[in-house]
């Protein structure tokens, strides 16, 4: 057995494929995630219980099931029913790359309400009080003082959902998306080398990781200017 | 059922090296720490697909390879992908328990420590009858979720060809053509194996916690 | 009687101890006879602490000899364990094993270290606890037992082991005010039946009255050791003087 250095740069051009579209899974899905977890988190802490139970289950069939099978339940799953293959967003539903993002997207959603809801949970009750002291809207409060300090306290918890949904891109590669996984699996398959390319795309995911880590730890420092050390 | 001997087996496996790493993290020893670290920053950053076909298709490679040095007419030598699976499924789960363990070892009382030490105990006897007992009452709570993460990770090895639910659905769904419904039956019974284990978990915490009882 | 009661069964020679730049312990100089009762006293930070923590090894001296029943105390495993078996310690913050029974924390280190069968563990065991006259809480939580009574188990703990020396750090500081008695009793029941003691604490009255000697600590360094009477009545030293108005 050779470790063939060769094999690994031939297959780059490859690999930095797969990593746009590793990438765009990520910030894709991510950016839609958070969105969605915003509306459930709204929806959870509304105190309306025909808006809080959905989101109950919601969270827990997400969080309890594995990614692989919500995967295969949307790309696999859905195109059983006539009524989704004549909707309009069959288009979308149709692609691996639609059905990937539907997927990671509701996923992410479902972990990013909860660590939003500690940020929220995290605020001291004083610093509400004093805004209706003053005289602030609900609305207001919500967004001057309760959302600042929420999403500095969340970003610890949401970084480490962020490398998560890194790893979780790697799962397209089983519905035929060319991300990473998917470049590297393919290139595996025809040159029986596991070891160089799986093992580049490990270093590369690694890379990818301690990057964001320290994109994510730059911004904390900063919204925890006022804090004295 | 598969899954369950996976997920038995891989646990098993996984508190073993999160014990293992964590005391390495622990020690004085550098060499010691630096692999530990080295352990948890590769298998925490690297996705668990790509560890599972690593291990899978590596470690065929590499017998293979010595297969062949020993008996030249050798084809192809694998292990079996249960054990590749729930090897690798491990070692993941184990870098996370390293982490939580580590913080949990910290947060035991040293004064009982010294306690034990005086009275004349070991290391090795204050590590497993005072230390362990203790750290693993604080470790709980995130133990229960690394055991969830572990019962989702299992669902990765039918990527390998373990036969365990899903793989099985997959098969069932060319014959039934409903493959809606299989795969929602296979996450209906990861939730629900999910759910019991996170029942078991509240009642694992309630009874850990049995001993502070009187305080408070 | 025997000759053991002649020679020390703990020596501390030109002991020294440095945190860091720190000097906790300066050129200790201490002797025990066996059956003897020490007392050490002196204000916070004086080393008190560290230096009955160097006797059984919980801190490692930096220079200095320190003998134990015959053995020098190194770093060598072996001696230390051997050290550790023959002397006792109760802790300020009695530090019982939250995880196990009162009756389980007498009796694990009689089945590990001793090797005990568990039957004669428990007989054992159980002797102690009468000794600080709590049998009846045998099977309960060390969360359950008030302060007094948890040190007590302490004690007990200790005392199942059979050791030659009992070191007490700040035994009652811990406890409120009256429970402090209970545990008083029992040391000083302990001291009449001939056990040798060294005890830092700040309760004089228990001092005088059961004390062969007294020794106060300033600084690191010993200042005055003398017996009660001597202590209390003549004391040598304007440190010792100050710190006498302070406490009584």
């Amino acid at each position: 057995m050779t470790f063939d250095i060769y094999l690994i740069f031939d297959s780059i051009p490859k690999m930095l494929a797969g990593m746009g579209m590793t990438l765009q899974l990520l910030f894709l899905s991510s950016f839609l995630g958070l969105v969605l977890g915003i509306i459930i988190l709204l929806m959870r802490i509304s105190g309306r219980w025909y808006l809080s139970f959905p989101t109950f289950v919601y969270i827990y069939f997400f969080r309890g099931t594995p990614i692989l099978v919500q995967i295969f339940v949307i790309y696999h799953g859905l195109p059983q029913f006539e009524a989704i293959r004549d909707s309009v967003f069959w288009p979308i539903l149709r692609e691996p790359f639609g059905c990937a993002i539907l997927a990671l997207t509701l996923n992410s959603g479902a972990y990013v309400s909860e660590i939003l809801r500690g940020g929220y949970l995290g605020v001291d009750k004083g610093l509400h009080e004093a805004g209706k002291a003053l005289g602030l809207s609900t609305p207001h409060r919500f967004i001057y003082v309760t959302t600042p300090i929420a999403v500095r306290l969340a970003i610890p918890a949401y970084s480490n959902d962020f490398i998560s949904m890194l790893k979780a891109t790697s799962l397209a590669s089983t519905i035929t998306l060319l991300d990473m996984t998917g470049a590297a699996r393919t290139i595996v398959a025809k040159t029986f080398a596991p070891y160089e390319i799986f093992i580049a795309a490990a270093i590369i995911y690694l890379v990818m990781t301690w990057f964001f880590q320290r994109g994510f730890g730059l911004f904390e420092k900063r919204m925890s200017r006022y804090i004295k050390q | 059922m598969v899954v369950l001997k996976v997920f038995a087996v891989s646990l098993v496996m996984a508190v073993a090296f999160g014990l293992i790493g964590s005391s390495a993290k622990l020690s004085k020893n550098r060499i010691a720490n630096k692999i530990a670290s080295a352990y948890t920053i590769v298998f925490r950053g690297v996705p668990e697909l790509l560890v599972i076909l690593i291990f899978y298709y590596g470690s065929a490679i590499t017998l293979t390879s010595i297969g062949r040095a020993i008996y030249p007419q050798t084809q192809f030598v694998d292990i079996a992908p249960f054990w590749a699976g729930a090897f690798a499924i491990a070692l993941i789960v184990g870098s996370y328990a390293t982490e939580t363990f580590r913080g949990a070892f910290l947060g035991v009382d040293p004064g009982i420590i010294e306690a034990a030490r005086a009275l004349g105990l070991s290391s090795l006897h204050t590590f497993f009858y005072i230390r362990v007992p203790q750290m693993w009452r604080l470790a709980l709570p995130s133990v229960g979720n690394h055991m969830l993460s572990l019962m989702k990770d299992t669902a990765l090895i039918s990527i390998i060809g373990v036969e365990e639910i899903l793989y099985v659905a997959e098969m069932a769904t060319a014959v039934t053509l409903k493959p809606f419904t299989m795969y929602m039956i296979v996450a209906v019974i990861y939730l629900g194996i999910t759910t019991v284990i996170t029942f078991v978990m509240m009642a694992l915490e309630k009874h850990s916690n049995r001993h502070l009882a009187g305080t408070r | 009687m025997n000759e053991s009661d002649q020679k020390p069964i703990i020596i501390l020679e030109d002991v020294c101890k440095f945190f860091g730049d720190f000097q906790a312990l300066r050129n200790i100089n201490l002797q025990m006879k066996k059956g003897e009762r020490v007392v050490v006293c002196g204000p916070s930070g004086s080393g008190k602490s560290t230096m009955i923590r160097c006797i059984n090894r919980l801190e490692e001296h930096d220079s200095g000899r320190i003998f134990v029943d015959g053995s020098e105390l190194t770093s060598a495993v072996k001696d230390i364990d051997a050290v550790r078996r023959e002397v006792g310690m109760v802790f300020q913050s009695f530090n019982l094993f939250p995880h196990l029974t009162v009756i389980n924390n007498l009796m694990l280190a009689l089945k590990l270290v001793r090797k005990a069968k568990k039957s004669k563990a428990r007989e054992i065991a159980m002797h102690f606890l009468e000794r600080v006259h709590i049998p009846e809480q045998a099977d309960k939580w060390p969360s359950q037992l008030s302060g007094g009574q948890q040190q007590r188990v302490a004690i007990a703990r200790a005392l199942c082991m059979n050791p030659e020396v009992m070191l007490f750090d700040e035994p009652t500081s811990a406890l409120d005010p009256e429970m402090i008695s209970e545990v008083l009793d029992v040391m000083t029941d302990l001291a009449n039946e001939g056990m040798t003691m060294m005890v830092i604490t700040h309760e004089m009255g228990f001092a005088r009255s059961i004390a062969d000697s007294i020794v106060f600590m300033d600084y690191g360094e010993i200042i005055e050791s003398n017996s009660p009477e001597e202590f209390f009545q003549n004391p040598r030293s304007d440190r010792t003087k100050l710190f006498l108005e302070q406490i009584l």
